[in-house]
């Protein structure tokens, strides 16, 4: 049946019969159906029709909430995280600036139409489909982001590109816990995909892939998830958990907050930058394994205290809830909270750990089967930062020994610069590096 | 979003929705013509065989129409007092239609049509459509499980790549044979003469299209005004009488000049045949006119009158002949398997009676094989070739 | 035309209307007839190199100089690759020619594990002809075998021009990462092969899409001579280098290169109406 085109604007005008009862269901009841989750969403709404295995679960208004594409920042850093999360990173085929002006353009034209949405071309079926067609022939915008970052080695491996890198940008280094899978690490292009579900991320990945073939090549990637929550009884915002059972994210900066980010995210006038980096950010990404089998063995107070949390409420050990700041002034000797415990190490709550602050926005991942026959689950953590050696650099030197470290180990992802945003349709990703390239002096070839 | 995207609004789904319970109310009323399903007759004043139908203020008369696919005319005759149009729909696409027929006049329509239901319209835009019955026959049955043009393009490349490693073939004997020439080793040319003749017959059903190049290369002294001494005696059968006939006498140097020409005219061949552009209806056609000539002329004459090499020339026609037999076969099998059975027995005929003359010397000259013998091969050929006559019509290519 | 070069940069750059992305022929067109007979003649010729040269490689093997075996090995197969689409006609044949261990359950020490790759493993990870004679007169046999089969065979023209893609979709999914030929690293002789074999089926067809889409062959040739011109760097002798010398930048144009061909290639078959 052919669907309304009007429908990814409007989202309650859906004329497929079930999303309709969804729709008028949800409003009816007075609470977007966007906050319930998938199962209690169908619930909710099919009543009168059998539901079968095969069915494809029902979609919800999440699936229209969309991200702008325009600004003057890349969404998907400071955007609420959704669901479900991918980075990958690529090596590209730029010989030339024009090389890299082409891929640019060309990301822009795919990130606008997948993040916004809207209905596939229908080619000849004699022709391969110009779609994956896994999400149908519309693409609902799902609350996609795509946040592209340049890594160290497009800038070092090309001269004419050499004078323009990021001052802090670098090849990420091996810290003394990490066991770097070389097949896992860096790259010359990172892109981010986030959105409510996974299906989206995967379709937006193909479709770059697909259409962008003669530029990117793939390098590594890796997925993840963060948990659904059912809103707390008193209202309370939770963070997420990560696998080893803990809550996290807890001391983010307020992402909410545009004066904060400016200030520890986005690279700004104060930071001593090349001009066209104005309005990005730095891009870390580590996979890190955990070893789940041997922390779900370990002692509930221990792991407490190698957090620093308590595990159920997430509140600091010498707190009630997981908003309460910790009083390590209270605690000079780790009493309470060990000095070496993981909170401490990253954030000592002094007043110069302001100045080493980052924006984390990390995903779970379950990747199956070690050779050892354990889970292969962790983190995929990805985090943003105006600076990179005052930001994760610092952070992660102050964690070099900490406990936790018995149980994860980091074993792949890399450094890479966000662009700054796209301010106006017509315009591209990555415009003020094609015209800062432009306007270099010429440099005998 | 774009604009283009948006545009069309929610509107779409309602005309959807209101135009599919029109062609329900139409397939309820179907139901209700069907039991008052009238045969087409013929027009009785038309000795056109064209299907009557007249147009009256209200309908169409008659109204329900049954006519058997294919090629069908329609003498239409405005009966109503206006201008109308009249056409014949499949869906909402029209098949057919004539416009502006005056009232009190009668125009004839011709449609080609597949079997299934289609509409006509009938005057006036608010009247009833017609429903026009469209009933399979004999040859739309045919014609809908017809091999595609598609299937023909892999036995068509097939036989090309045939004539191309064949062309070559005998272009290199052709050399050789020219070779032995020049050299004056006429006893060596004479053990090369037949084999260098053997690709061209294997080729012969395309070859005979050139005819100039057929003149050339294979003419008979016998359709020559001055026969052997005629200067258009060139080709292969000039060289047959100079090794092999009355021309021996004269030895190498006469030869030379024919056996160079011969080689230059078959490179020029090679280069028509890759050029050649085949249909597939040429498949077949060539093959039976070959068969057919071979079982006329060639079989009770005989050609190869010097050296007597025809039974060898007429197994490597046959081969060439099986070449495209074995391309189309498997094509005619789903459509005429019965046509497709009666080919390979007739091949297997015509292929014993040539071998039944092969003996342990090979094949005997043909001035030895009797008029009974030749009778058989002729009849054996021409059978083959009448089967060949019916592969087309069989595959929808007529 | 891709998507991107169309749109790039333009306000239109949001549009999903997209018309004429790539225009497909309703029907096959008999102009197909000389680029498939011409294919045929090309595979033809393949094929009895291929019954020759593993003639020599076999009995090289049978008379036990490893060196020599060593040295046939790669060239041998290169005949195979160029010709794989239509090798790949019957299944038999293919997996007992040219299957990799991994297609076994017990991977090399499972006894249907034959053909190429199991003479490969003989001589370079056991270093020694001895036990590989059976498996060379098998390979013999079955290349001989192909080779009859395909004699009177009309080609199926879809699985020709179908055949350039899977060649490049061969070429991205396994001889791009070094895992075909592990043992011997002869990978960039296979490379060469198969895209040959690719290019050989696209320049037979490209003057029937030449004047529907010039910008499509441009781009497609440039391509091709991109792959060409990287793996010509690695050239030694008669022959290529061992696959670990292939630098990683050349790799990711390598990559780039045949995914892209991959993904027009695959729009041949459409463009010249075949289903």
């Amino acid at each position: 049946m052919p669907r309304d085109d009007s429908s990814t604007s409007k989202p309650f005008l859906a004329t497929d019969r079930r999303r309709l009862l969804l729709g008028l269901g949800a409003a009816a009841g007075g609470t977007l159906a966007g906050s319930l989750c998938p199962a209690q969403a169908a619930r909710a709404g099919t009543t009168s029709e059998a539901e079968h295995v095969a069915d494809a679960p029902l979609g919800t208004a999440r699936l229209q909430q969309r991200q702008p594409f325009h600004g003057p920042h890349q969404a998907g850093i400071v955007t609420p995280r959704p669901a479900a999360g991918l980075v990958a990173a690529f090596d590209v085929v730029v010989q030339s600036p024009a090389d890299l002006e082409r891929l640019f353009r060309a990301l822009t034209v795919r990130i606008a139409f997948l993040t916004q949405g809207g209905r596939t071309p229908q080619l000849d079926p004699k022709l391969p489909p110009a779609d994956s067609g896994i999400l149908g022939p519309e693409i609902e915008p799902d609350n996609l982001t795509i946040t592209v970052g340049l890594g160290a080695a497009l800038f070092e491996n090309r001269p004419w590109l050499r004078p323009f890198k990021p001052k802090h940008l670098q090849r990420m280094a091996g810290f003394p816990n990490d066991a770097l899978d070389p097949e896992l690490c860096h790259g010359d292009l990172s892109i981010q995909f986030c959105a409510n579900t996974p299906d989206s991320n995967i379709h937006a990945l193909r479709d770059l892939l697909k259409n962008l073939s003669d530029q990117l090549v793939l390098r590594w990637l890796q997925d993840g998830s963060v948990p659904v929550v059912a809103p707390a009884a008193d209202g309370e915002k939770q963070s997420a958990r990560n696998l080893l059972g803990f809550r996290d994210g807890t001391a983010n900066p307020d992402s909410g907050d545009p004066a904060t980010m400016a200030r520890v995210v986005w690279v700004g006038e104060a930071n001593d930058e090349p001009a066209w980096a104005r309005g990005g950010s730095y891009q870390v990404v580590r996979i890190i394994r955990m070893l789940v089998e041997s922390w779900d063995r370990t002692p509930l107070g221990e792991q407490q205290r190698i957090f620093g949390r308590k595990k159920v409420s997430g509140a600091p050990l010498d707190g009630r809830t997981e908003a309460d700041v910790p009083d390590y002034a209270a605690d000079p000797d780790g009493r309470v909270t060990p000095l070496d415990s993981h909170i401490r190490r990253a954030n000592p709550r002094t007043p110069e750990a302001r100045e080493h602050l980052i924006l984390r926005r990390p995903f779970n991942y379950a990747n199956g089967v070690t050779k050892s026959r354990q889970l292969e689950q962790g983190l995929l953590f990805v985090c943003y930062q105006a600076d990179l050696e005052k930001g994760f650099l610092t952070v992660q030197g102050r964690l070099d020994g900490e406990p936790l470290e018995e149980y994860v180990k980091p074993i792949g992802g890399g450094y890479f610069y966000a662009l700054p945003g796209v301010p106006r349709p017509g315009d591209y990703l990555g415009r003020p590096l094609v015209e800062a390239l432009a306007a270099r002096p010429s440099t005998p070839s | 979003m774009s604009e283009e995207a948006k545009a069309p609004g929610g509107r779409t789904p309602l005309r959807l929705a209101v135009l599919g319970s029109a062609l329900l109310a139409v397939a309820g009323a179907g139901a209700f013509y069907d039991a008052t399903l009238q045969r087409g007759t013929r027009a009785g004043s038309g000795a056109d065989g064209a299907y009557r139908v007249a147009i009256t203020a209200s309908a169409c008369e008659p109204n329900v129409l049954s006519v058997p696919a294919g090629r069908r005319a329609f003498a239409i005759d405005n009966r109503s007092d206006r201008p109308v149009e009249w056409e014949i729909l499949q869906g909402v696409m029209v098949v057919e239609e004539r416009e502006n027929i005056v009232p009190g006049l009668s125009q004839t329509v011709t449609a080609r049509l597949a079997p299934g239901d289609y509409e006509m319209t009938c005057g006036l835009l608010s009247n009833p459509r017609g429903r026009l019955h469209v009933t399979a026959t004999e040859a739309s049955a045919a014609a809908a499980v017809a091999p595609t043009l598609k299937a023909f393009i892999g036995p068509l490349s097939e036989y090309k790549v045939f004539l191309g490693l064949q062309g070559a073939e005998l272009l290199r004997r052709a050399r050789q044979l020219a070779a032995a020439i020049e050299a004056g080793d006429l006893a060596k040319a004479r053990t090369l003469y037949q084999p260098a003749r053997l690709p061209y017959e294997r080729i012969a059903a395309s070859a005979a299209r050139f005819a100039d190049l057929q003149d050339a290369i294979d003419p008979a002294a016998a359709y020559l005004a001055r026969r052997e001494q005629d200067p258009a005696f060139t080709g292969f059968h000039r060289l047959e009488y100079g090794l092999f006939g009355d021309g021996a006498a004269e030895g190498a140097a006469p030869l030379v000049p024919v056996a160079e020409r011969l080689v230059a005219d078959l490179s020029t061949l090679n280069e028509r045949l890759r050029a050649l552009t085949l249909t597939p209806a040429d498949l077949a056609d060539d093959a039976a006119r070959l068969a057919g000539q071979l079982a006329s002329a060639r079989i009770p004459a005989g050609e190869d009158r010097y050296a007597g090499g025809d039974l060898a020339d007429l197994e490597a026609g046959l081969a060439g002949i099986g070449k495209i037999v074995g391309l189309l076969e498997p094509l005619v099998r789903t459509t005429a398997p019965a046509v497709a059975d009666e080919l390979k027995s007739r091949e297997a005929v015509a292929e014993a009676a040539v071998r039944r003359l092969h003996g342990p010397d090979g094949f005997p000259s043909y001035d030895k094989v009797g008029a009974d013998d030749r009778r058989a091969l002729a009849a054996a050929f021409q059978a083959l070739a009448e089967s060949l006559k019916k592969l087309n019509p069989a595959m929808g290519l007529a | 035309m891709k998507l991107n070069r169309l749109l790039a940069g333009s306000a239109l750059a949001l549009a999903v209307g997209l018309p004429g992305l790539a225009a497909a022929k309703v029907e096959p067109s008999l102009e197909l007839v000389q680029p498939l007979a011409d294919y045929k003649i090309y595979i033809s010729e393949k094929l009895q190199k291929l019954v020759d040269d593993t003639t020599a490689f076999t009995a090289a093997i049978e008379a036990g100089e490893l060196d020599k075996a060593k040295a046939l090995y790669a060239p041998t197969r290169a005949s195979y690759e160029a010709v794989e689409p239509v090798a790949e006609l019957f299944g038999d044949l293919d997996a007992a020619i040219d299957a990799r261990a991994d297609d076994f359950e017990k991977r090399e020490k499972d006894p249907n594990f034959t053909g190429f790759h199991r003479l490969e493993y003989g001589l370079w990870e056991k270093d020694s002809t001895k036990g590989l004679a059976p498996v060379a007169d098998k390979l013999l046999a079955d290349v001989t075998e192909l080779q009859g089969r395909v004699v009177d065979l009309p080609l199926p023209p879809e699985k020709v021009v179908g055949g350039a893609a899977d060649l490049m979709n061969e070429v991205a999914a396994s001889k791009i990462s070094g895992e075909e030929d592990r043992y011997s690293h002869s990978d960039l002789w296979d490379f060469q092969a198969n895209v040959d074999g690719a290019e050989k089926i696209f320049e037979l067809v490209e003057p029937l899409v030449a004047k529907d889409d010039p910008a499509f062959v441009q781009r497609v040739s440039a391509n091709f001579k991109t792959v060409d011109d990287t793996l010509a760097k690695y050239r030694a002798g008669q022959g290529f280098e061992l696959y670990d010398k292939l630098s990683e930048s050349d790799r990711t144009v390598l990559s780039a290169a045949v995914n892209t061909l991959a993904e027009d290639l695959a729009t041949l078959r459409g463009k010249l109406g075949l289903n």
